[in-house]
C-alpha cells in the first residue's frame, strides 16, 4: 500500500516536473488544460506507465478527479466487454513504440460505457529515448449507435429482401408448373383430336371420304409436331423450324415405305419466335406432302429440302423430282388455302418454278425485326 | 410380337392398339394403372410394351418399366414430357414423345419390331429418342 502512495507521489512529481517545464504562460500548455479533446500523458519509466497528466476535458469524459486519476495505468477504463484483442493491440503498440490508434469501449466511473477513439503516440527526447506518451480521446458514441442503427436497418431490409425472393420463387415455380400442366393437356387433346379422326377413318368404308379425312389428320398432325417442339430450347419462345422440318420431312418419307425417295436435307438451325411456329410449319408441312403427293409417293424421286438464312432473311426451299401424277383436287385446294393464309400472315413471298418432272417452292420470310436475325 | 400397352387415356389406347394390329402386332392387353400393369406382364408375357408415365394411379409408369426390365421385356415410354424420364431411362429402348403422328408412330414401330426380332440393322426414326441419345445428354439439355 505504502509502495502504491509512493509511486503516485512520483507520478503527482513527474506531472508537476513536466508542467513546471513550462512556464504558466506558455500557450501549448494552456491549450492542452483547454482543449475539449480529452487528453492526457503518462511514463514509461515509472512502473506500469502511470498516467501523470490529465486535462479536464479527460476528467468530464470519464467522471473521475485529478486524484483518481494520476498514477493509475489507463487499463482502470477498461470493463468486461472490452475487447481482448484491442487491449493487446494497445499494448503491443506501447511495447514496440510506436503509434496506436484504435477504437475501444471504455467505462466511465459511474458504470456508463462509451465509445472511445484512442490515439497514443509516444514522446522522445533529443536522444531518441521515449520519455512520455501522450494519448487523445474522442467519444464517438453516437457515431457507433448510428452504426449500429444503420445495421439493424440493412438487416431488416436484407430480411424484407428474403421474404419476397422467397414469395418470387414460389410464384414461380406455380407458373412453371401451370405452364408444364397446360403444355401436357395441349398435347393429350391434340393427339386425342388425332385418335378421333384416325377412328372415324377406319369406321369409313368409303374411299373418299376416308381421304378427306386423312387429309384433316395430316394437318393435325402437322400441329402436333409443331407442339413437341415448342419449349424444348432453353429460350422457350423460341421455335426451331430446322428441327420441325427434319423430323416431319423424314417421318413422311419413311412412312410411304419406299426405298426409292432420295431425300436430302440443308438445314441450319434457324429459330423464330413461338408465335410464328404453326403458320411457319403449316406451310413447310403443304409443301412437302404436296411434293409427296404430286408424285413420289407413286414413283419415287429426289427431295431435297432446305433451311437457312439468306442475306439476312429466311429461306425454305423444297425441291423435287419425279414424275408427276394428279393429285387430289380436294386436298391439293386446301393445301393451296393453308399455304396462302399462313404466307399472309407471316408476309412471306412464295414463288414457284416448275421444269418438266422437276418443281422449286422457295419461301422466303422477310425479317425486319433484328431480334430474330440475331439468332 | 406381343405388346403390352399401359396407357390411363382410353381412346388413345384403343387407337394405339388398332395401329399395332394393322401393322401386324398383337395386343395382348390394355393396363391403365401400375397393379394392372404388374398382372398383365406376369399373365401374359408380352414381347414388348409401350408405357405411358403418368397412369391412374400416378406416375408409377417409371416403376412399371423398372419392373418391365427386371423382367426381360424391351419396352419404350411414351409421354408428353420425356425430360421426367430419370436418368438411365429406367431401362427402356427409347422413348416416343406425345402427341406422335401416324407416321411416327408407323416408323417406331417397325424399328421396335426388328430390334426385338434380332435385326438391329436399321436406323432409329426420328420420333423415337434413344435412350443412349438421351443419356447422353445432348437432346435435353
Amino acid at each position: 500500500m505504502q509502495e502504491k502512495d509512493q509511486h503516485r507521489t512520483d507520478a503527482r512529481d513527474a506531472g508537476d516536473r513536466l508542467v513546471a517545464g513550462h512556464v504558466s504562460e506558455d500557450p501549448f500548455a494552456a491549450a492542452f488544460k483547454a482543449t475539449r479533446m480529452p487528453m492526457i500523458v503518462t511514463d514509461p519509466n515509472q512502473p506500469d506507465n502511470p498516467i501523470i497528466f490529465s486535462n479536464e476535458a479527460f476528467r468530464r469524459l470519464t467522471g473521475y478527479t485529478d486524484d483518481e486519476i494520476i498514477g493509475r495505468n489507463c487499463r482502470f477504463l477498461q470493463g468486461p466487454e472490452t475487447d481482448k484483442a484491442t487491449i493487446a493491440k494497445i499494448r503491443e503498440g506501447i511495447a514496440a513504440g510506436q503509434d496506436v490508434a484504435v477504437d475501444i469501449l471504455n467505462y466511465r466511473k459511474d458504470g456508463t460505457t462509451f465509445w472511445n477513439a484512442v490515439f497514443i503516440s509516444p514522446v522522445r527526447d533529443e536522444a531518441g529515448r521515449i520519455i512520455y506518451f501522450f494519448a487523445s480521446q474522442l467519444d464517438f458514441t453516437t457515431v457507433k449507435s448510428r452504426e449500429a442503427d444503420l445495421a439493424a436497418a440493412r438487416h431488416q431490409a436484407e430480411a424484407e429482401v428474403a421474404k419476397h425472393t422467397a414469395t418470387l420463387h414460389a410464384a414461380l415455380e406455380a407458373r412453371t408448373l401451370l405452364v408444364h400442366e397446360v403444355d401436357h393437356r395441349v398435347k393429350n387433346n391434340l393427339l386425342t383430336m388425332a385418335s378421333i379422326v384416325k377412328m372415324q377413318t377406319r369406321i369409313t368404308t368409303d374411299h373418299r371420304q376416308r381421304q378427306t379425312l386423312m387429309s384433316v389428320l395430316n394437318r393435325i398432325e402437322a400441329l402436333s409436331t409443331v407442339q413437341r417442339k415448342l419449349f424444348t430450347l432453353d429460350d422457350v419462345s423460341k421455335f426451331d423450324i430446322s428441327e420441325f422440318t427434319r423430323e416431319l420431312v423424314t417421318d413422311l418419307v419413311d412412312a410411304t415405305g419406299r426405298k426409292d425417295i432420295r431425300l436430302s436435307l440443308d438445314l441450319s438451325p434457324l429459330l423464330v419466335p413461338a408465335v410464328k411456329a404453326t403458320p411457319l410449319s403449316l406451310i413447310v408441312n403443304e409443301l412437302v406432302g404436296d411434293a409427296v403427293r404430286r408424285g413420289l409417293m407413286d414413283g419415287g424421286g429426289d427431295i431435297h429440302v432446305m433451311v437457312k438464312r439468306l442475306n439476312g432473311h429466311f429461306l425454305i426451299r423444297v425441291e423435287d423430282t419425279s414424275e408427276p401424277v394428279e393429285p387430289d383436287i380436294e386436298s391439293t385446294e386446301l393445301g393451296r388455302m393453308l399455304i396462302e393464309a399462313s404466307a399472309l400472315q407471316l408476309g412471306a413471298k412464295i414463288e414457284r418454278k416448275q421444269d418438266g418432272r422437276k418443281t422449286v417452292v422457295n419461301v422466303v420470310l422477310l425479317v425486319g425485326d433484328k431480334q430474330e436475325n440475331a439468332h | 410380337m406381343k405388346v403390352m400397352i399401359v396407357e390411363d387415356e382410353m381412346l388413345l389406347a384403343m387407337e394405339l392398339e388398332s395401329e399395332i394390329e394393322l401393322a401386324g402386332h398383337q395386343v395382348t392387353g390394355l393396363a391403365m394403372s401400375s397393379s394392372q400393369a404388374r398382372e398383365q406382364i406376369n399373365a401374359s408375357k408380352p414381347d414388348f410394351a409401350f408405357v405411358d408415365i403418368h397412369l391412374m394411379d400416378g406416375p408409377t409408369g417409371i416403376d412399371v418399366g423398372r419392373e418391365l426390365a427386371a423382367a426381360g421385356i424391351p419396352y419404350v415410354f411414351v409421354s408428353g414430357n420425356i425430360k421426367k424420364i430419370p436418368e438411365g431411362f429406367a431401362g427402356a429402348l427409347g422413348a416416343i414423345e406425345k402427341p406422335y403422328t401416324m407416321n411416327g408412330m408407323k416408323n417406331a414401330l417397325t424399328y421396335i419390331s426388328a430390334i426385338v426380332g434380332g435385326d438391329e440393322s436399321g436406323a432409329p426414326p426420328a420420333s423415337l429418342v434413344l435412350a443412349e441419345d438421351a443419356n447422353a445428354g445432348k437432346r435435353f439439355g
